[in-house]
């Protein structure tokens, strides 16, 4: 009762969760007879664009779709938690917050109203890696949507009034969602353990920041922070739907073109080193009432070949009712109640993520030792052709599907912008997906799923009184 | 989202807006550079000239079994949107066997001639796609969504669960218990049982105002499932949506594939004419105990391909459409007495209905209700502000793309228009037509489909409190949450339920907690008696569950209250209770555990002459004289969260019931007015011990061990 409730919890749209995204991707049977997938998918299905930079550094990337009248804007903004220096966490994801209370010609409350008056929707959400904000509109409210964006980009109002406002509902949103929650501070803390905070503190502090960090933080250092961050040179700005180009383009120079260009961004600092020998953490929670054990292993940045392997490897282990884990430790040991991996990470780095939730009489240890079991079996033997055409499905399906939506082909230029070498490689990363092999993830297995590599979490229940979980 | 809760203000800028305005034409060179020099604007840009809406146009086939083709081509992406809907929805659920169509659908896919429901489930998960079937009150749907190259496996698993379906006896008994657990939640539902009275008064014996009820679903057989579905599962009538990556000739051909035997005509049923209106009038479902009303109030209205639906719904975003309209603004936002107030027009095949709805406070349903009234009035008569209809239908107009953006969304589109028959044109013109609406529009349109003299209103609340109260609005008839009428003297307890500590005696009894036929856990009663002091504890365990509690309660032979001490683990949770009885005095303080953490309470009151505590209702009912038809009142006090309920006992007829101790003859007792609805079985012979208890509307029964 209690894991299926905690991961069902998790939303895409929440950084702090974000690295349930991939563990909670609908499951994908193995039950693939005789299928072909067609790899050259990517030639006949292209996504295409336009992009560009005004005098000021922003970068625009504009996409056509007119098959229904809308158009979703999005503007990601090159600041997460990664960029944070030591005592000042947190900022990136309280400027979501602050994003929102209001600019030069728009109220507080205004943002939401006049969006929805005009029949549409938006968010906000912060990672490690960029701050997004979004809204989807009826085509013909395009310059709404621009022009609300750009009126916060130059003219965000920053009081120490409305500073405090968002200071303590970040805080609330902390105790709410993380704190109050089993299982959460370990999920949330778990990646931050494979960094060294003074290489690369970026990575080795959660998104969400240190709430002594907040406290401290005064009214000026915000001004500083977007000063510096939310500068247009500093910006994305991706137009996708049913708009006419030449109209956008002239809009987005009216809005945009004038906003003054602000200074360079400090470089990213991350470095780390695989192999520094097992860490093993007790991490004791009071909220939880059954042990679960977390691994995470180092892996390279997300744009890497290597990474792609190790993405479908965690898909092959940990994704649906017919996943390896699944399949080993819920339904046939019944070690655990629920389980999961997956394969991803940052900008800059990556992780290979394997939990597994213990069931009512199991104790910590022995689940641990199932799920290293597992690991030792893919690195011994690696994986089924069978297993490898399912992971190839299931990417397949999640590309295509992804293109349905101006939000999801917004998100998906964008991330291509950001986290990858070009934006270009939108319309060939899934053949890089394909042309994964089964040898191939033997060999990320071998190279990174090594016992050295792993940062091992066990989550302890504990009650007040520091004893052992009542179960 | 976050912060969009609040929507006072309305933004005089958006007024008038769907006209020509503001910035460039579309394609206009000098207008492009009129419009890059222009600068930068300070308030909030008119909206653009409308684009277009191209919606795609349908290819059309009838095919020899009489199944009707729409396909909508699309071929953007390789995704393929198969839809089949068919005039089979709960509406047509023979009389006494409300609940069959719902039934039936969640079965279809539980296994077929060839397959069973895992292979169904293996086959179309392992190729990223989806299979649904599900009941509405119209139409029976059977659909899936795949990538273009699994177009041929939906097609089959289509025909196949359409054809070939088994419907496994066990399955309808899962699905059945499953079906009678949720009909049991909703009567401890107000707002559910607003809906279903409201839909029973105002659409009479017409099928639309029956309902699955625990007799009728009880009553449905596999033969009445199979005979549904192969008497109204047919193709002659039904219509079959497909939107995507596919040609109308490559439908035609994977129909014939896999639909091919599928032949017949369901029988025409026709609809009785609802009730003509009355004038309006107040039903009282009585639910003791309930701390707030659930108000509908409501009216027939349209039947689809009605013009004024247009300049309706535009009138009733004005009305209660949202979280801006005027509903929610007064109820909630002038007068705090809500958390939300709404109103709708629905539009389903037969005639639909207008309602606007709310949750009050006890004190103020009267109120409420009466505000609302002058709001619906208030909408015909007075002309709506320029600022207000031009919110309303900016909303409207603009959210409608975000409706067809995919091909199952265009798909569930067109459906609608085919089915109901809302004309060809109707999604292409359906934007400029809401746009056209003026202020005398909404005030015709509104002037007949609401009708403030001839409406059903239905207020689920405890009539105790709020009888006399709705008198004066209209006149009020009342029922109980199973329908049964009730007499004004029904609403007050006439008769205290005596009592009889001296007769317990020392023992001890185990049940086990059951969720759907599982024992997962257990709970122990015991008394015991020393020096004229009985002592009552629980000891309940739920370990899967991280579950616990510990309840003493002590007390004297004359029913005079001692203590009560309470703890409990529920999760991360851990209550305790501890509270001190002093003759009508009780203090302490007490703790539960909430939505949000634990709930703490202090307690210093006084309490009603003959109050007990909450926790012995159980033991005690068995020193009752108890016959079918009695219906007694008892005061109990709460000390994890301070509160004095008042409690109805009624008691049911004796039924058969086994249990792991035996098979007993057991009065069916229930407990009005907790928290939750409990009902009590207990031995009609001596020594009345309670054998089962239920806990309506939760998947948890006990049931006596030993």
């Amino acid at each position: 009762m209690v894991a299926p409730t905690i991961l069902g919890e998790r939303d895409d749209n929440q950084k702090l969760y974000r690295r349930g995204v991939t563990m909670l991707r609908p499951a994908i049977a193995a039950f693939v007879v005789g299928t072909l997938w067609v790899s050259s998918l990517q030639a006949q299905y292209t996504v295409q664009f336009e992009t560009y930079q005004l005098d000021n550094g922003l970068t625009v990337i504009l996409s056509q779709d007119h098959s229904a009248p809308i158009v979703t804007i999005n503007v990601w903004y090159d600041v997460g938690s990664a960029d944070e220096r030591l005592n000042r966490s947190g900022f990136a994801h309280l400027f979501e917050h602050m994003m929102f209370e209001g600019s030069a010609n728009v109220g507080s409350d205004e943002y939401g109203q006049l969006i929805q008056r005009a029949g549409g929707t938006l968010n906000g959400t912060t990672n490690e890696d960029r701050t997004a904000y979004y809204e989807t509109l009826p085509s013909n409210r395009l310059n709404l949507g621009l022009w609300l964006e750009a009126d916060r980009m130059r003219s965000l109002v920053i009081t120490a009034e409305n500073f405090e406002v968002q200071r303590n509902a970040v805080q609330e949103e902390r105790r709410l969602r993380i704190d109050n929650q089993p299982y959460q501070p370990a999920f949330v803390e778990s990646s931050t353990l494979l960094y060294d905070s003074t290489t690369c503190f970026g990575y080795a502090h959660t998104v969400i920041g240190d709430m002594a960090d907040l406290n401290a933080a005064e009214v000026g250092d915000v001004q500083a922070f977007f000063d510096l961050y939310y500068a247009p040179n500093n910006a994305t700005i991706t137009v996708v739907g049913d708009f006419d180009r030449a109209e956008a383009k002239a809009l987005i120079q009216q809005y945009y073109g004038d906003i003054p260009a602000g200074n360079p961004t400090p470089p990213r600092e991350c470095e780390f080193e695989y192999n520094t020998g097992e860490k093993l953490i007790n991490w004791p929670d009071k909220h939880a009432t059954l042990p679960a054990v977390l691994m995470l292993y180092r892996t390279p940045r997300h744009d890497d070949q290597d990474s792609r392997a190790l993405q479908l490897l965690g898909n092959i282990m940990g994704s649906g009712e017919s996943s390896r884990l699944h399949r080993a430790l819920v339904r046939g040991s019944q070690s655990a109640l629920g389980s999961g991996a997956s394969g991803g990470g940052h900008r800059e780095a990556g992780q290979f993520f394997l939990f597994a939730i213990a069931n009512q009489g199991v104790e910590a240890d022995s689940l641990l030792a199932e799920l290293k079991a597992q690991v030792l079996k893919v690195v011994e033997e690696g994986i089924t052709e069978e297993e490898l055409s399912k992971a190839r499905n299931s990417f397949r399906a999640s590309t295509i599907f992804g293109n349905q939506r101006t939000m999801s082909v917004s998100n998906r230029l964008m991330h291509y912008a950001h986290d990858h070498d070009s934006i270009d490689e939108i319309n060939t990363d899934l053949d890089l997906y394909l042309s994964v092999t089964a040898e191939d993830i033997k060999r990320v297995a071998n190279t990174y799923l090594r016992d050295e590599n792993v940062v091992i979490m066990m989550v302890v229940p504990e009650t007040e009184e520091g004893e052992e979980g009542v179960s | 989202m976050k912060r969009f809760t609040s929507l006072r203000k309305i933004p005089a800028i958006l007024v008038a807006t769907f006209t020509f305005a503001g910035c460039a034409g579309s394609g206009s060179s000098t207008a492009i550079m009129q419009a890059a020099s222009q600068p930068y604007p300070t308030s909030p840009p008119a909206a653009m000239e409308l684009r277009p809406l191209q919606f795609p146009e349908f290819g059309e086939a009838t095919l020899s079994n009489g199944l009707r083709l729409v396909v909508v081509e699309n071929r953007e992406l390789p995704i393929v949107s198969i839809r089949i809907t068919m005039p089979a929805g709960r509406s047509f659920d023979p009389e006494g066997k409300e609940g069959l169509a719902s039934l039936t659908a969640t079965l279809l896919s539980e296994g077929t001639e060839t397959r069973t429901a895992e292979q169904i489930a293996e086959l179309i998960e392992g190729v990223g796609g989806s299979l649904n079937a599900g009941a509405g009150a119209d139409f029976f749907t059977v659909s899936s969504t795949v990538l273009t190259d699994y177009t041929d496996l939906a097609f089959e698993l289509i025909g196949d669960v359409l054809l070939n379906a088994t419907f496994p006896e066990e399955d309808l008994e899962r699905e059945r218990a499953r079906t009678l657990s949720s009909l049991r939640l909703a009567k401890s539902n107000p707002n559910q049982l607003a809906n279903r009275y409201f839909a029973a008064a105002v659409y009479g014996d017409h099928p639309y105002g029956r309902t699955a009820t625990e007799v009728s679903v009880n009553l449905i057989t596999r033969d009445d499932i199979v005979a549904y579905a192969s008497t109204r599962l047919l193709p002659e009538g039904a219509l079959m949506v497909v939107a995507g990556d596919i040609s109308l000739d490559e439908v035609i051909n994977y129909t014939e594939r896999y639909l091919g035997g599928w032949t017949g005509a369901a029988p025409e049923i026709e609809f009785p004419e609802p009730p003509a209106a009355s004038p309006t009038k107040i039903l009282l479902v009585h639910r003791p105990g309930s701390d707030q009303s659930d108000v509908i109030v409501g009216n027939l209205a349209l039947r689809p391909g009605d013009d004024s639906y247009y300049a309706g719904v535009v009138g009733n975003r004005v009305l209660g459409g949202g979280s801006d309209a005027r509903l929610f603004l007064i109820l909630r936002e002038e007068k705090g007495w809500t958390y939300g107030a709404y109103s709708s027009i629905s539009r389903p095949r037969d005639v639909g209905t207008f309602r606007a709805g709310t949750q009050v406070r006890n004190s103020v349903t009267d109120s409420a209700l009466t505000e609302l009234m002058a709001q619906l009035r208030r909408i015909q008569t007075e002309p709506v502000p320029a600022a207000e209809l031009e919110g309303a239908k900016g909303y409207l107009v603009g959210s409608f793309p975000r409706t067809i953006e995919t091909p199952q969304q265009i798909a569930n589109q067109v459906s609608t228009v085919k089915l109901l028959d809302l004309g060809d044109d109707y999604l292409a013109t359906y934007r400029s037509r809401l746009a056209s609406v003026t202020p005398e529009d909404i005030a015709a349109a509104t002037g007949s489909i609401i009708t403030p003299d001839w409406e059903v209103i239905v207020v689920v609340g405890d009539g105790g409190e709020i009888y006399d109260k709705l008198l004066s609005i209209a006149a009020v008839e009342i029922i109980d949450v199973d329908g049964n009428p009730l007499d004004p003297s029904d609403l007050v307890v006439s008769e205290m339920a005596r009592f009889n500590a001296a007769a317990l005696e020392a023992g001890s009894l185990r049940y086990n907690i059951m969720m759907q036929g599982n024992a997962m856990g257990t709970q122990t009663a015991t008394l015991a008696i020393e020096d004229g002091v009985i002592s009552y504890t629980e000891e309940m365990a739920l370990p899967q569950f991280g579950m616990s509690q510990n309840v003493e309660v002590k007390f004297r032979a004359d029913l005079s209250m001692i203590s009560l001490n309470q703890t409990g683990t529920f999760g991360p949770m851990s209550p305790v209770t501890n509270v001190m009885y002093d003759g009508n005095r009780v203090t302490g303080s007490g703790q539960s555990p909430g939505a949000t953490g634990l709930e703490s309470v202090e307690i210093d009151t006084t309490l009603a002459e003959g109050t007990i505590d909450v926790n012995l209702l159980q033991p005690l009912v068995s020193t009752l004289e108890l016959s079918e038809g009695l219906k007694l009142g008892a005061t109990v006090f709460d000390g994890s969260d301070g509160t004095i309920r008042n409690v109805t006992i009624t008691v049911g007829a004796a039924e058969e019931i086994t249990v792991a101790a035996g098979t007993f003859e057991a009065f069916r007792v229930q407990l009005l007015g907790l928290e939750t609805e409990i009902v009590l079985y207990v031995e009609v012979a001596a020594p009345h011990r309670v054998v089962k208890v239920e806990v309506i509307g939760q998947p948890i029964v006990m049931e006596l061990e030993g």
